[in-house]
């Protein structure tokens, strides 16, 4: 028995035979590195998205100010549009 | 305004988020029609404490209206009439278009200012933008 026992301690793979700490931090390191590119992603979208309603804010900011009251200069070079509730 | 005379131009749009907010809008564009939208406009913010916490403003608004020598009947009609009514929802709906979720919300060109600036910000602001539009020595 004790013979059979050790031929099945041969066959077993250098990855079997590795101790578990290794093995852990492994598994952590992968997860870090997950984690750290679904946040990459996350921030790439993020910043996408922002850089698309900025892009998209002007076309739609060159509508003039027809009906509205103004101050100052028509045509100026700095148009303020100013969004104000009273109360 | 008058520092930057000739260079900026500020266009104004009054943006509901409320009923009684509704009402004074309304209430300025008519007196707009008598061509006293500005004198209403500062006597709303001057006044505010005095009406922006009634449901129904309108009757301490025509009051107000006494004090800038309105024609308080013809802003009474006109209020009630509703006939600004479009002109307020197209500017509620320009202004989601824009992404405008709270007030004050103002553009400086493309560039969105969110939340009340002192006077000292908005001037550096404007003044950036001025340079960038049109850099020094031309």
């Amino acid at each position: 028995m004790a013979k059979k026992s050790k031929a099945r301690a041969q066959t077993l793979s250098p990855r079997q035979q590795s101790p578990q700490k290794p093995l852990t931090s492994r598994r952590w390191r992968l997860k870090l590195v997950i984690g750290g590119a679904v946040l990459a992603v996350a921030l790439g979208v993020g910043g996408l998205v922002r850089f698309l309603q900025q892009r998209d804010l002007a076309p739609h900011l060159q509508g003039t100010g027809d009906k509205h009251y103004t101050q100052g200069t028509a045509g100026a070079a700095v148009v303020i549009k100013e969004f104000s509730d009273y109360t | 305004m008058q520092r930057f005379e000739g260079q900026v131009q500020l266009v104004l749009y009054p943006f509901a988020l409320n009923p009684t907010s509704e009402v004074a809008t309304q209430a300025a564009w008519c007196a707009g029609e008598q061509g006293k939208f500005w004198e209403f406009h500062h006597m709303l913010y001057r006044r505010q404490e005095l009406w922006s916490r009634l449901t129904a403003p309108l009757e301490r608004l025509i009051d107000f209206a006494k004090d800038v020598n309105l024609d308080t009947a013809t802003l009474r009609s006109c209020v009630e009439s509703g006939r600004m009514q479009d002109r307020m929802q197209a500017d509620k709906a320009y202004g989601q278009q824009l992404q405008v979720s709270s007030t004050p919300t103002m553009f400086i060109n493309g560039y969105r200012i969110v939340g009340t600036q002192s006077e000292g910000e908005l001037v550096r602001l404007i003044r950036q933008e001025l340079n960038r539009v049109r850099p020094q020595g031309q």
